[in-house]
């Protein structure tokens, strides 16, 4: 094994969690890693060493997660149960005002320095429900537009933009209950 | 034109002008609402926030 084979296989287990969290499928992610590394060693002459090996290397697996998605087009847009919550409801009462009115997180900067945080809210995304979490990393991590999501994935704009408002409410509360409720009770 | 809003309503425009750029009518809606409405006011202030650190997420995460 070259010594360029040996560090792209370093970035192995990175590129797969990257993936499993954009394709929400093991397999998926599998194949778009292995496409990804095959990718890069056919082809060591345009990786110009300009940029880092691992940059390089995320900007193809970006591509290949994109494939992966145009074949499963069908199965990763099922939607689950909490996919369908309605969490307006939840969050809203019959007249349209809130249930909770929504607390003060302070100033930004005293959370967005802190590693910890950025863990937590690695964390809450992970645990977006399936479909919810793969629009939204598309727009945050791949950063598509969403008439190309909407494309991509085979969606009408209007299920997308419902997929969307439920992914940052949800996010929202889970940063809300896992970090900025406890911040303010050690303070 | 009407201007008022409800909370619910608010919510939706502020979460939808995260990927798309608001209708004149709607930003001053938001405008409105926000002067006489607490909760809402901190809603977008948590949504910038959550914007803010999404933008960092992906530069620390990338690199």
């Amino acid at each position: 094994m070259s010594e360029f084979a040996r560090q792209v296989e370093t970035l192995r287990p990175q590129l797969l969690r990257y993936a499993r969290s954009q394709l929400r499928n093991d397999a998926w992610a599998e194949d778009a890693v292995s496409d990804t590394l095959l990718a890069a060693l056919e082809k060591p002459q345009s990786f110009g060493g300009q940029s880092q090996l691992k940059t390089w290397l995320v900007g193809i697996l970006k591509h290949k997660v994109i494939d992966q998605l145009r074949r499963h087009t069908r199965e990763a847009t099922v939607l689950c149960d909490d996919d369908e919550t309605d969490i307006d409801e939840l969050l809203f009462a019959a007249d349209g005002h809130w249930r909770d009115q929504p607390q003060d997180w302070g100033n930004p900067e005293a959370c967005l320095g802190q590693r910890q945080f950025f863990e937590v809210l690695e964390a809450c995304m992970e645990k977006l429900p399936a479909t919810q979490g793969r629009v939204f990393m598309m727009r945050e991590w791949l950063e598509l537009g969403t008439e190309e999501i909407c494309k991509e994935l085979s969606i009408t704009s209007t299920n997308l933009w419902v997929l969307l408002h439920r992914a940052r409410l949800r996010l929202r509360d889970c940063l809300q209950q896992s970090w900025f409720a406890s911040v303010s009770r050690t303070n | 034109m009407r201007f008022e809003r409800s909370c619910r309503e608010v919510t939706r425009l502020v979460l939808e002008s995260q990927d798309r750029e608001l209708p004149l009518a709607d930003r001053l809606a938001l405008q409105i609402h926000w002067r006489i409405c607490d909760g809402c006011t901190k809603f977008k202030s948590q949504t910038d926030l959550m914007r803010e650190a999404m933008k960092r997420w992906r530069s620390y995460r990338d690199e």
